[in-house]
Parts: structure tokens; C-alpha cells; sequence
């Protein structure tokens, strides 16, 4: 029996000791006697366009193998993450300290935020690039890297909104769409009014003009809200502002085409991203006209929904030119212990955004790029509704960014969902949201 | 007398039964001698206990550590009260606690009270039909809740569900359910209402078969109904269970978590929001640790105060 005891003691004890080194070990590598870094970057990604063995990875795995190449004595380590978990697994590993090297991130919405530049989680990358070289980028994508005039991630794609409209059903009713997707607010509430009807006479409406919907952190309806001038906050971030004349009107506007002018379903204004999509896009749907996306919809449209469709701006009301919600999504570099290694992961990053690797995104992930090189280089030139959308890329508002934005949209969303069912009108909803939002400003 | 006096002089009470103390050290002293007499035992036990340190016991420690300080990444800073009394000022806590507090004033009740009737009505079939609904109704209760609420959101889709269909039938318009702040709540709570307490069902039955047939002839000769033996033998004698399962479906609807994600995320308007999902949002979405373990340790104290308050109510006449 004591051989039994001694054989467990020891073998716990050699597992114990084995995880604490494991847990011990750091992968800051060192550098050689030129100085050069040698060592291990971990990257994060999610999975991009297949290769014929489907692998979604092989893009970056080439790159990887490129740059361990060229760069002698550099391991790159590619952590696969599903796109859907990559927020929650990020804000994981922030909390734990056990972050990456680098990782892909639109830091507009997503679980790092300014509050993690401001606690020293994120690196600075102004070094990497010249004042030339920044000139390249698009400026709307740098700002939304810029915290205290330093740039925190490099600038990889930038994201837009815009109406997707269903010509099938245009042409059912005879509705001419807007010429060159340029209309106002009149000409789109005639539009929806149109693009409202029973098909089957059953006295029933079987197609609805637009829908859309509201749900914390998706802003596929909130360029509406901006087009009579208003804006969640004020420009220094001080003060709410969406219960100003200009905001009021223009939600009571949207949420009205249900309430008051019946172009919209009862679901106007619901928390259903999948159900709203899919009354648009799915074929023995089709019960809504037109609804407002974000640029994958018009892939899906192109490829696992075929759809007759084009894409068009959201209407202009009086503020008098087009605005848009979009974001960027870039690469960051997460905090380094060593300049050695620091200066590695940079020209890593640096490696993956060139003019080169942006147009291949463009053409493969469809994706607009950040640089306007990449850009010039006409990626969607055999993609009409694509080349729409990026030229839409120059009218794109950020989101306001503030530290506390996830509880600010919380509460905006919210009350905006009151307002869309009917509970509560656009004044009420806004004057209570700002009682609440106010308090995390101060 | 004289049986009934020796009958009173050899009774031992409770206050008998008491080990004479000991001093501590000496307490302490048997405890090694006694973990050295069954080591083997005790190594056995060893993994499992390693596990629960690590994964429940130092958690649950870390936590109430956390609840007192502002975490940060570069360094928790210590800061008292705080994180409590922002729990106790928040208008969020405080709706969830209200909300969270209805779903469970109303599920728990329904569902036990539920299970018991069925429980009633399937005790007395044969043993072939028995089996079929006690599998029946045990089905829910090995099927994902994540299933679950998907096909209720289904059911309660405002265009082809199944609820709005048959209120077509009868000529009224249809609800939006989900989307409706007046609603959302009870449309939970209906959900949790009508699918099958299968738990409670299996161990009502289990705990009906332990009842001695002889109490229900007695109570026959003494003319008592069906539904008088329910009352006065049936219900009584099941009290240990039902305070079981009172405890154990009124912490689960404090936690109730994953029919809100994945059916109104909160919303609307926070008309959902539930304690559990509140403190998920703190810590996993806005990453204020120190805040979010506050408000689990809060959920915890207001957990045991009820399940105290239950097991005593209960256990008052046993």
C-alpha cells in the first residue's frame, strides 16, 4: 500500500510542478547578438474566404510562412477564433492578462474598447507608419484608431450601411427606384407607401415597403436618425443629444411609417436580425421591399440568397447630404513587454496591410479597403452593388466614442424599442434616455 | 403507570445525545488521528476536493474578494463599499430584482404545484403508462434549454407563430409578444410555466410509492374521499419533497439566464432583464468585474435568505 501512496504523491507532484512551469513560462522570446528579435507572435483571427480544401485560415497561414521566411528565428502562431466568439473570447483574455500579440478588431463596437488604450492593454503603433505613409489611409478609418492623437491599430476595412432594395418588387408595382440610389425622406416614405400591398386580395398587406430593426450594438436604422441633423451626443461627448428637435423628429419619422403611414409590418423595430433579413432576402419570403444593411448582405444577396436587388443611401432629410453608420475594422497590437518584440509585432501587422493585402481582401473577403491605394485599385469593378456601397465609404459617421458606449447604446436601443411598439413617442422615449445617459457622462 | 413511567425515565433526549465537549485542540488532535487512520480514504477524496478548490471554493472566495475592489487590468484597486452601494442605487439592479423576483413568485408555485398534480394523476396507472409519461415529462428536462427557447420564440414570432395563429382563430389580432414591454415578461414566464417540471414530476412519484398503502385504508374505513386522502395524507407526507424542490426551483428561477439571451437579450427596455443576465452583461460586456461579483454576491444573499425562509416555513411542523 505505501508503494501506492508514494507512486501517487510523486506522480501529482511531477504534474503539479509541470503546470507551474507551463504556467510560468512567458513567450517574450530574446534577441540575438544583431539585436534582432527572435520568438514567438501569436495572432488571433476568424475565418476569412475558403481555399478548394475549404481552409478559411489559408490567407493568413500563407502570410505567416512569408513573413517566418523572410524573418529568420520568428515563429508566427495563428490562433483560429470563430468570428462570433471573438469579442467574448477577447474581453476574456484581457481580464485574464493572457491577451495575444495581435488581433482583428473593429474598436468602435467591440469588447476592446478606448477604456483598455486608456489602461495601457493596447499598444501605440504610431511609430510604424510616416506621416506619408498615414496619408494612404482613409482619414475616417484613422480617426477611429486615434485616442489622445496617437494611433492604436492599423486600418484594414471599413464597414458601411446602406438600403438594399428588392427591384422584383418594384417592378411588381411599378415603382421606379431612386436614380443613382440618391432620394429624399418624401421620396422614400412614397416609395415604402408604394411598395406596400396585397398581393392576393385577401385584404391582408402582403408586402410591406421597409422594415428594419433595433437591438443594442446593430445601428442598421440609425442613419435615419441622423438625417435631419441630429446625433446621439454632442462633438465633446458632454452631452445626450438625441432628444434634440432634429433626433426626435426624424426617429417619430422612421418609427411612423408602422404607426402612422402602415409601410412597415408590425416587426418594425423588433429585436429579429435573422427573421428581418429574411424577409427581405429569403425567396418564399420576400414580404418587405426594402430594408438597410451592413456591407455582408449584399454578399449574401449575391451569393446564398440570390436577389434582384440594388443598393442605394438612405434618404437625405434636412441636414441635406448622405450619412451613413459604419465601423473599422483594423489590427491591433496588444501590450508587450519587450521593444525587441514590439518592434516585431508592428512590422508583422505592417506586413499584413499593405496595398496589395487590402485589395486582395476587397476582392476575396469583400471588404472596402482602409487605404485609398487599395481602393484606386478598383477591386469591385465587375461588382456593381459592391462599388455602390464603397463609394459610400467617404459618408461614414462613427459612432461617438466614449468609454461608456455599451451602456449608452443600451439604453438608447431601449428606449427606441419603446418608441417603435407603439409605448412610447420619440420625445418621451429620448427626454427618459436622457435622464439616463446623462448620469454616465458626467 | 408504571410502563408509562419507565417508558418516560428511559427516554434520552436530544440534549443526551450531545457529545461532551472536548477542547479544541483536542477536537483537532482526533481529526489528524482520524484522517491518518484513513488516508487511503481521504487520497480518494483528494481529486474531487482539488477540483472543487480550484473550481467552485476559490471562485466564490475570488469573487467576494472582487466585489470590493474596482478591478482594472493593470491592477485592482481596493474601494471598500462601493461596488455595493452602486448595486443598491442602480435602476438596472433594481428592475431585474423586480423582474427576476415576479418570474420566480409565479413559475416556482405553478410548477410545483404542477408537478404534484400530474405526479397525482399518473401514480395510480399501470406501470407501462406510468413509464411512458414519466418519460414523457422528464423529456424537457434532458433537452437544451437553448433548444427549447428557440422554438418558443418560433411560437411566439409575431407573423406565421404558432400563438398568433390560433388567436387568428378567433378573430384576434395578433400580439407581438416579445416585442412588447407589457408582454415580454409574461410571455417568459408562460414559457417556464408550461414546460414540465420533469424533476419534480420523477421525485413526487418516487416519494408517493414510499407512502404506506395502510394510511390510505385507514382513512377508506374512516369514509374519507379521493380528495380528502390527497389533502390530509397525500400532500402532508410529500412536505420533505416539496421543500426540496421549492429550494431547488426557487434558486433556479433566480438564475434563470438562458431563455433571456436567447429570446429578448433583456429587452425591450430592459422589461426581461433578469439578475443573472444583468450580472453576465456587467462582467462579460462592460468587463466591471468588481461591480458584477457585488451584485453576485448580493443575488446569493438574497438566494439564502429565501431558501432560509422557505426551509423553515416548511420544516415547521416535521
Amino acid at each position: 500500500m505505501k508503494w501506492v501512496k508514494r507512486s501517487f504523491l510523486s506522480i501529482l507532484s511531477v504534474v503539479l510542478l509541470a503546470g507551474l512551469l507551463v504556467a510560468c513560462t512567458d513567450d517574450e522570446g530574446s534577441s540575438d547578438d544583431d539585436g534582432n528579435w527572435t520568438g514567438t507572435i501569436t495572432i488571433w483571427d476568424g475565418p476569412r474566404w475558403p481555399d478548394e480544401d475549404d481552409n478559411k485560415y489559408h490567407w493568413l497561414e500563407a502570410k505567416a510562412a512569408e513573413y517566418e521566411e523572410e524573418n529568420e528565428g520568428i515563429e508566427i502562431e495563428i490562433v483560429q477564433v470563430p468570428w462570433a466568439e471573438m469579442g467574448d473570447k477577447l474581453g476574456v483574455s484581457i481580464a485574464g492578462q493572457s491577451w495575444p500579440d495581435i488581433a482583428p478588431v473593429d474598436i468602435s463596437g467591440s469588447a476592446v474598447s478606448i477604456d483598455h488604450i486608456e489602461q495601457g492593454v493596447i499598444e501605440s503603433v504610431d511609430d510604424l507608419f510616416t506621416d506619408e505613409e498615414l496619408d494612404d489611409f482613409y482619414e475616417n478609418s484613422l480617426e477611429a484608431y486615434t485616442f489622445n492623437d496617437q494611433l492604436y491599430g492599423i486600418p484594414n476595412s471599413i464597414t458601411v450601411h446602406s438600403m438594399l432594395l428588392n427591384l422584383d418588387l418594384f417592378e411588381e408595382q411599378g415603382v421606379e427606384p431612386p436614380a443613382d440610389g440618391k432620394w429624399t425622406w418624401d421620396e422614400f416614405l412614397n416609395t415604402a407607401q408604394e411598395l406596400t400591398f396585397d398581393r392576393d386580395g385577401d385584404g391582408e398587406t402582403d408586402v410591406y415597403g421597409f422594415s428594419t430593426y433595433i437591438l443594442e450594438g446593430y445601428y442598421e436604422a440609425w442613419p435615419f436618425f441622423y438625417k435631419d441633423g441630429g446625433q446621439p451626443l454632442s462633438d465633446d461627448l458632454s452631452e445626450f443629444t438625441f432628444n434634440s428637435p432634429e433626433a426626435v423628429k426624424a426617429i417619430q419619422d422612421l418609427a411612423d411609417l408602422k404607426h402612422e403611414h402602415d409601410a412597415a409590418p408590425e416587426t418594425l423595430g423588433g429585436n429579429d436580425v435573422g427573421g428581418t433579413f429574411q424577409a427581405w432576402a429569403n425567396e418564399e419570403q420576400r414580404t418587405v421591399a426594402m430594408q438597410p444593411w451592413a456591407t455582408w448582405a449584399i454578399q449574401s444577396a449575391q451569393s446564398e440568397y440570390p436577389t434582384n436587388f440594388m443598393v442605394a443611401e438612405y434618404p437625405i432629410g434636412e441636414r441635406s447630404e448622405h450619412v451613413t453608420i459604419g465601423g473599422v475594422g483594423g489590427w491591433i497590437m496588444f501590450s508587450q513587454d519587450s521593444d525587441g518584440k514590439r518592434e516585431a509585432v508592428g512590422d508583422f501587422m505592417k506586413y499584413l496591410s499593405t496595398t496589395e493585402e487590402q485589395y486582395t481582401m476587397a476582392t476575396e473577403y469583400g471588404i472596402f479597403p482602409a487605404r485609398k491605394s487599395s481602393a484606386d485599385m478598383d477591386p469591385y469593378a465587375e461588382n456593381e452593388q459592391m462599388a455602390r456601397a464603397q463609394e459610400m465609404t467617404s459618408d461614414v459617421v462613427m459612432l461617438p466614442r466614449h468609454p461608456e458606449w455599451k451602456k449608452i447604446d443600451e439604453i438608447i436601443q431601449g428606449k427606441l424599442q419603446t418608441v417603435f411598439n407603439g409605448e412610447k413617442t420619440a420625445q418621451e422615449a429620448m427626454d427618459e434616455a436622457q435622464e439616463l445617459v446623462n448620469d454616465l457622462l458626467e | 403507570m408504571e410502563g408509562n413511567k419507565t417508558l418516560a425515565s428511559t427516554t434520552v433526549s436530544n440534549r443526551d445525545l450531545k457529545p461532551p465537549n472536548k477542547p479544541i485542540y483536542q477536537m483537532k488532535r482526533n481529526i489528524w488521528k482520524e484522517m491518518k487512520k484513513n488516508y487511503s480514504s481521504y487520497l480518494f477524496l483528494l481529486p474531487k476536493l482539488v477540483l472543487f478548490s480550484l473550481f467552485i471554493a476559490f471562485p466564490v472566495v475570488w469573487a467576494l474578494v472582487l466585489s470590493f475592489q474596482e478591478y482594472r487590468v493593470n491592477g485592482s484597486i481596493f474601494i471598500g463599499l462601493d461596488n455595493y452601494i452602486s448595486v443598491f442605487k442602480s435602476e438596472a439592479f433594481m428592475i431585474a430584482l423586480k423582474n427576476t423576483a415576479l418570474f420566480t413568485a409565479v413559475t416556482v408555485p405553478f410548477n410545483i404545484i404542477s408537478a404534484l398534480v400530474v405526479a397525482s394523476l399518473i401514480f395510480p396507472l399501470g406501470k407501462i403508462s406510468q413509464n411512458f409519461f414519466r418519460s414523457a415529462f422528464y423529456l424537457p428536462t434532458v433537452t437544451s434549454m437553448v433548444i427549447i427557447a428557440m422554438v418558443w420564440r418560433w411560437m411566439y414570432n409575431y407573423d406565421f407563430g404558432l400563438f398568433n395563429h390560433i388567436l387568428g382563430w378567433f378573430g384576434i389580432e395578433s400580439i407581438n409578444w416579445l416585442g412588447q414591454s407589457s408582454t415580454a415578461l409574461w410571455a417568459l414566464i408562460i414559457m417556464q410555466c408550461l414546460i414540465p417540471f420533469g424533476v419534480g414530476i420523477i421525485m413526487y412519484l418516487a416519494s408517493m410509492g414510499a407512502i404506506s398503502n395502510t394510511l390510505y385504508e385507514a382513512a377508506t374505513i374512516d369514509g374519507a374521499g379521493a380528495i380528502k386522502k390527497w389533502f390530509y395524507i397525500t400532500i402532508p407526507l410529500l412536505k420533505p419533497t416539496t421543500l426540496y424542490l421549492v429550494l431547488l426551483s426557487t434558486i433556479g428561477s433566480f438564475q434563470v439566464f438562458t431563455q433571456i439571451i436567447m429570446m429578448t437579450g433583456g429587452g425591450p427596455d430592459n422589461a426581461t432583464e433578469t439578475l443573472v443576465h444583468l450580472i453576465y452583461k456587467t462582467g462579460f460586456r462592460d468587463f466591471e468585474f468588481g461591480l458584477a461579483a457585488a451584485q453576485s454576491v448580493v443575488l446569493f444573499l438574497i438566494i439564502l435568505v429565501f431558501s432560509v425562509i422557505q426551509f423553515r416555513m416548511l420544516r415547521h411542523d416535521e
